[in-house]
């Protein structure tokens, strides 16, 4: 190994990539205007999530309950009767209802006694998602209060109040990775082969390896980057950043590993760039929306999210908000990693199969 | 520049040595046998031509002894160094311009340079090297805003980083206007001077005539003439060919270059 070509590679690589303004528009500034205009839409300030009300048990208990819900100034209240307020959630008018069953106590729910009911509207998928984790969040902390003990699955909620852009920010960083990958590799690497610039550096004595290693981490450096720019803006627009830095760049790194390999995959087999265009869109475009970048899978049909539970930007997109969103260790989302090492493997082996220098 | 189209070079004597030597090169594609046992040497210093029509196996001939084709059969030795056993070996001591060169867009031509001399584990003096191609005032350019002359001058600067025993051109002056086809003569025969041997492959046969020392002519992957061009056309003569019309003293080349300077002309 010679570390003077490796190095020259390495920084020529990274040059050529920053003075790609083509290259730079899409991985860098796209993923940021996206960032930009969903921070300007949604959230100038707090999410909003419309909940109606349906009180059918009229206790003490259910009118405190109903008290508390209208202090928390994400939910705007809306009280009616049950089949009012469903109605209003078809329309659109409600982005959650919560039902309180006749007969409810405010306690621990114990089998057979009638508990809470809430009805997300699918269509607002995160409204309706925030106000789920708020509404446990509160009846937790009234029931804690009340001396029945803490909910532990309720217990790290209290005092956050998720938005969209927690949502978002894990996704966006997971879209970029994957975008960066495959389109900055396939576009970049194939026009070289085309042109012939590959060829070029082949009447040299240096092996060809070097130019993928120096290709390679030049990438992965950038991906990297690109994650601390990302996480810094998100945290300019009200990201609440709760797990490890040094995890999220962990999971970042392996990530990238994936969509790299796809990458070199796709320049690999193809010979211009036609062929690599629609190769690395078909590969891209179902992620991008089945793998819950913009909207939770939760509002996907069953059998779609089975399906799309594998796809690799699916993992990486889960591992990402598992980290920022709750905060978690490297032992919860070991399934995560588990499949992305396995993604990792596979297209590392089809690249290697596919790859032709010429 | 113009100085070098009528100052005639001195040629390099002595006891010449061969520096490449081909012995029954094959090369088969398919069913078209591309290179149909090619053997010849070139000695040191020299310029030697190899010329011949489109798909006559001359550029086929070339990437093998390059290294850059795998050889079906036959040996190539490249000063001293067997390129099939050590194909690097040799790509270490030879420059290379390819037929098609391109390079990497974004690096400018100093940066190109400086990164082309690390390859070969060398530190360059690259605007010393562009001064030698006159190329100096474009050093921080990218290539692609390069005329075709240009172009093939960097090029042919790229090949020279690792000051090789031998320089390998592939058509250079193919697609340039006469202008920029005769100052890249003068830029051979100055690299000539230097010491370097030159082996280049094209098909305007004035310009073999007028730079190489030696030439072999393929036909369909063999080489039916290797001599010197001038015993060749007199070789020709011995055998009692005539034209059919007498050649004037001048061509519409040099009407063509009377009438618009040698100057060239790159925009």
């Amino acid at each position: 190994m010679r570390w003077v070509v490796y190095w020259s590679l390495f920084v020529a690589s990274f040059k050529m990539f920053v003075r790609n303004r083509a290259a730079l528009f899409f991985s860098l500034f796209v993923p940021l205007l996206i960032m930009l205009i969903f921070g300007v839409l949604n959230f100038g300030g707090s999410t909003t999530v419309t909940l109606g009300v349906v009180d059918e048990a009229n206790t003490t208990g259910s009118h405190a309950l109903v008290t508390a819900l209208g202090h928390v100034t994400t939910f705007d209240l809306h009280p009616g009767t049950h089949d009012a307020e469903l109605a209003q959630l078809k329309e659109g008018h409600r982005d959650l209802v919560l039902v309180i069953p006749a007969g409810y106590e405010l306690k621990v729910p114990t089998a057979g006694s009638p508990g809470l009911v809430a009805y997300g509207n699918q269509s607002k998928p995160e409204q309706a998602r925030v106000g789920g984790l708020l509404l446990n969040a509160i009846v937790g902390q009234m029931l804690a209060g009340g001396g029945a003990g803490p909910l532990v699955a309720v217990q790290d909620l209290p005092g956050r109040s998720l938005g969209y852009i927690d949502f978002l920010v894990p996704g966006i960083l997971g879209l970029t990775l994957m975008q960066l990958g495959l389109f900055s590799v396939s576009f970049g690497f194939v026009q070289l082969k085309r042109t012939g610039a590959l060829r070029r550096l082949f009447a040299t004595p240096t092996s060809p390896a070097y130019f993928l290693a120096a290709q390679v981490t030049s990438r992965l450096i950038i991906g990297l980057t690109q994650v601390f720019v990302l996480l810094g803006v998100g945290l300019w627009f009200g990201l609440h950043l709760v797990g490890s830095i040094v995890l999220l760049l962990g999971i970042s790194l392996l990530g990238s590993i994936i969509f790299l390999a796809i990458g070199f995959g796709i320049a690999g087999w193809a010979k211009n760039e036609d062929q690599a265009a629609p190769l690395a869109n078909l590969v891209s475009l179902p992620m991008t929306f089945l793998s819950g970048v913009f909207f939770s899978r939760d509002a996907m049909p069953a059998f779609l999210r089975t399906i799309t539970d594998y796809l690799p930007l699916t993992y990486l997109n889960h591992a990402l908000r598992s980290v920022v969103n709750d905060g978690v260790g490297v032992g919860a989302i070991a399934g995560d990693l588990l499949g992305m090492a396995i993604w990792a493997a596979i297209a590392f082996l089809i690249a290697v199969r596919l790859f032709k220098w010429e | 520049m113009t100085s070098w189209l009528t100052t005639d070079a001195p040629h390099h004597q002595g006891a010449p040595k061969p520096i490449v030597q081909v012995h029954d090169l094959r090369k088969r594609y398919g069913t078209l046998q591309a290179v149909d046992g090619v053997s010849f040497e070139i000695t040191e210093g020299e310029v030697f031509g190899i010329l011949g029509p489109n798909g006559a196996g001359k550029t086929t001939t070339l990437e093998m002894i390059e290294g850059m084709r795998t050889i079906d059969s036959g040996t190539a030795i490249v000063d001293g160094v067997d390129v099939a056993k050590d194909p690097r070996g040799v790509k270490a001591r030879i420059g290379i311009q390819l037929q098609a060169s391109s390079f990497f867009d974004e690096l400018n031509l100093l940066e190109l340079l400086e990164l082309f001399g690390h390859l070969y584990g060398r530190r360059v003096d690259a605007k010393e090297l562009l001064v030698d191609v006159e190329l100096s005032e474009k050093a921080r350019s990218q290539v692609r805003t390069l005329s075709g002359g240009q172009k093939q001058r960097f090029s042919i600067a790229a090949a020279l980083v690792n000051d090789p025993r031998v320089l390998f051109l592939d058509e250079p002056t193919t697609g340039l206007d006469p202008q920029a086809r005769r100052h890249l003569w003068g830029l051979v025969r100055q690299i000539r001077d230097r010491g370097h041997t030159v082996v280049l492959t094209t098909h305007y046969l004035e310009e073999a005539e007028e730079l190489c020392d030696r030439v072999a002519i393929m036909d369909g992957g063999k080489i039916v003439a290797l001599d010197q061009p001038l015993a060749l056309i007199d070789a020709l003569l011995a055998r009692g060919f005539t034209k059919e019309r007498v050649e004037r003293l001048a061509n519409l080349e040099d009407v063509f270059i009377d009438l618009t300077g040698h100057t060239l002309r790159e925009d």
